[in-house]
């Protein structure tokens, strides 16, 4: 104890460091008041993962994948993967929608967590009307940290079968890939593929090398994966043009002819006309780049 | 470690990098793709241009700027900026009043070289300033000399300049710098026609709608610049999609 030019006494801190004192101050700060408890539990239900159906609003009693028997699920993350399977496998067949997921982060940019209209982002699943056990997922969303573990227990489950195979699709910025060369001398936009042991077919691009890594909701169901022993395989696409762009696009190209994509692809100059339209309607001229 | 040396730009990384001259050239490949061909009596420059909103007068987005023209001798000298559309402008700004003002000094009109020379120093003034960022520009300028040799320039934000026989700036340059390397012959530049056609191919590459979104400029060697128009751009397309018909089309009848 202190006491300061105006008299007042204040407790000097103690360099001894005796952990009496420290404990004690530990358990001050923890116990939170009742206001704290409601602010926190506020906070988990507005960043609640909710898989809900589109004509019902209504939550799935249990997993996605435990509610409908799948052989293969393709994921795509971000807005190129979603723009590549909207135009090459969306269009090739008819696709029925199993469910959508709703959840809100600082990265969404309405704070309205109950009206999420559909020009934003959005996480949809969908499965071919002519063979229901290939499901489709295309997330434009950002899903944070705290929320991956809630979107894997939603969609996976608790205790997933292994019978099934996972292809996911996503892009990241050429800058963040790590090499010897400078990114100026880098083909972007390229494809680098990541798998779990279980996944025996071969990658149709070079293997992602050390020391890069991948992060995110991508890194999420992969790790996911390789725990409960499920075959899956990521293909990163490193691009310079993070937004919808037609040459990151076309790059993943050559998954189509891997067995992950066999059969769901009919019609590929149709699909390319596809892709093209769908990138004139949402350019908008920037008028700070010329 | 990029983090604690990129927010300077006066500040080498241990590794020798300045961060912030690197990422105005990231800066760059956020604008339009832009080619630049030198033939033997023609230079031409080619810009992709991007839809434009719809309440935006189109005639106010003019990518191809002439810094000098020399009104008796129908020289000129062009050039385009592709990157920061404002930094763009106050470097054209620039180099036009030091063309005038090296005419008024000297007498003579500038060299491509030297104006090129100018607006690199000028680049690589603020890459060395204390408070200042560099510009996030990378410029193609061509024209032709006194002796009548045809030039191409290459800029970009760190002030390096080189002359090159031809080259592309903005996004997928390296595309377009690949099919460049891969299709400038002496032949495809033999003739004025060839070397349009050349530039209007390149482009193609990685425009997207065709014809109608290309804005070229030519300068022939003893004449005026010329700024094609959308139908005269049209006319070459029809050409070169016609040729690629030919040539797939014998390329089919081939015996196997």
């Amino acid at each position: 104890m202190a006491a300061t030019f105006f008299g007042e006494v204040v407790k000097a801190p103690c360099r001894a460091g005796t952990e009496d004192e420290e404990e004690e101050e530990e358990e001050e700060g923890r116990r939170e008041t009742p206001e704290d408890r409601e602010v926190r539990q506020q906070l988990a239900r507005k960043r609640e993962v909710r898989l809900l159906r589109r004509q019902t609003k209504t939550s799935l009693e249990v997993s996605l994948l435990e509610k409908y028997p799948c052989s293969k699920f393709i994921i795509a993350i971000g807005n190129n993967a979603v723009a590549f399977l909207s135009s090459f496998v969306m269009n090739s067949g008819v696709w029925e929608e199993a469910g959508y997921a709703k959840l809100w982060n600082e990265w969404c940019r309405t704070a309205d967590t109950t009206h999420l209209s559909s020009t934003e982002a959005f996480c949809g699943f969908y499965h071919l009307k002519s063979n229901p056990s290939v499901f489709l997922c295309q997330c434009s969303c950002y899903v944070a940290e705290d929320q991956q573990y809630q979107w894997l227990e939603k969609v996976f489950g608790s205790c997933p079968r292994k019978n099934m195979q996972i292809t996911i699709l996503t892009c990241r910025h050429v800058t963040d890939y790590k090499t010897l060369e400078s990114t100026g001398s880098l083909p972007s936009p390229f494809l680098k593929a990541l798998k779990t042991q279980n996944f025996k077919d071969p990658a149709c691009c070079p293997l992602l090398e050390q020391p890069n890594i991948v992060q995110d909701l991508p890194a999420a169901v992969l790790s996911y994966c390789q725990v409960w022993k499920i075959p899956a395989i990521l293909y990163l696409c490193y691009t310079d043009v993070m937004k919808l762009d037609l040459i990151t696009v076309e790059a993943f190209k050559p998954i189509l002819s891997t067995r992950s994509l066999k059969g769901l692809v009919k019609n590929i100059p149709q699909s390319t006309e596809i892709l093209k339209k769908l990138m004139t309607t949402n350019e908008i001229q920037s008028n700070i780049y010329t | 470690m990029a983090s604690r040396y990129d927010r300077a730009i006066t500040v080498f990384s241990p590794d020798g990098h300045l961060f912030q001259v690197e990422y105005a050239q990231e800066a760059v490949k956020k604008g339009s793709t832009a080619v630049g061909i030198r033939g033997t009596n023609i230079v031409v420059l080619g810009v992709e241009k991007k839809s434009v909103a719809k309440l935006q007068d189109e005639r106010t987005v003019r990518k191809i700027c002439a810094l000098d023209d020399h009104v008796c001798m129908a020289f000129a000298v062009l050039t385009i900026f592709i990157g920061l559309t404002a930094d763009a402008r106050v470097v054209i700004n620039r180099a036009r009043v030091e063309c005038q003002s090296h005419k008024l000094t000297v007498e003579d009109p500038v060299t491509v070289e030297y104006i090129t020379r100018f607006i690199a120093t000028l680049k690589q003034k603020y890459t060395q300033s204390n408070g200042r960022r560099p510009f996030g520009i990378s410029a193609l300028i061509v024209g032709f000399d006194d002796d009548g040799i045809p030039r191409l320039y290459q800029t970009d934000p760190s002030g390096t300049y080189h002359a090159w026989k031809a080259n592309a700036i903005g996004r997928s340059a390296k595309t377009v710098r690949e099919f460049l390397e891969k299709n400038y012959t002496e032949d495809a530049i033999a003739s004025d026609n060839e070397a349009i056609k050349l530039a209007i191919k390149a482009l193609l590459e990685v425009v997207q709608s065709g014809g109608k979104n290309i804005e070229l400029a030519i300068i022939r060697r003893n004449q005026p610049l010329k700024m094609f128009s959308a139908k005269e751009v049209e006319l070459y397309v029809t050409e070169i999609e016609r040729e690629k018909e030919e040539a797939e089309k014998k390329k089919s009848k081939k015996p196997v």
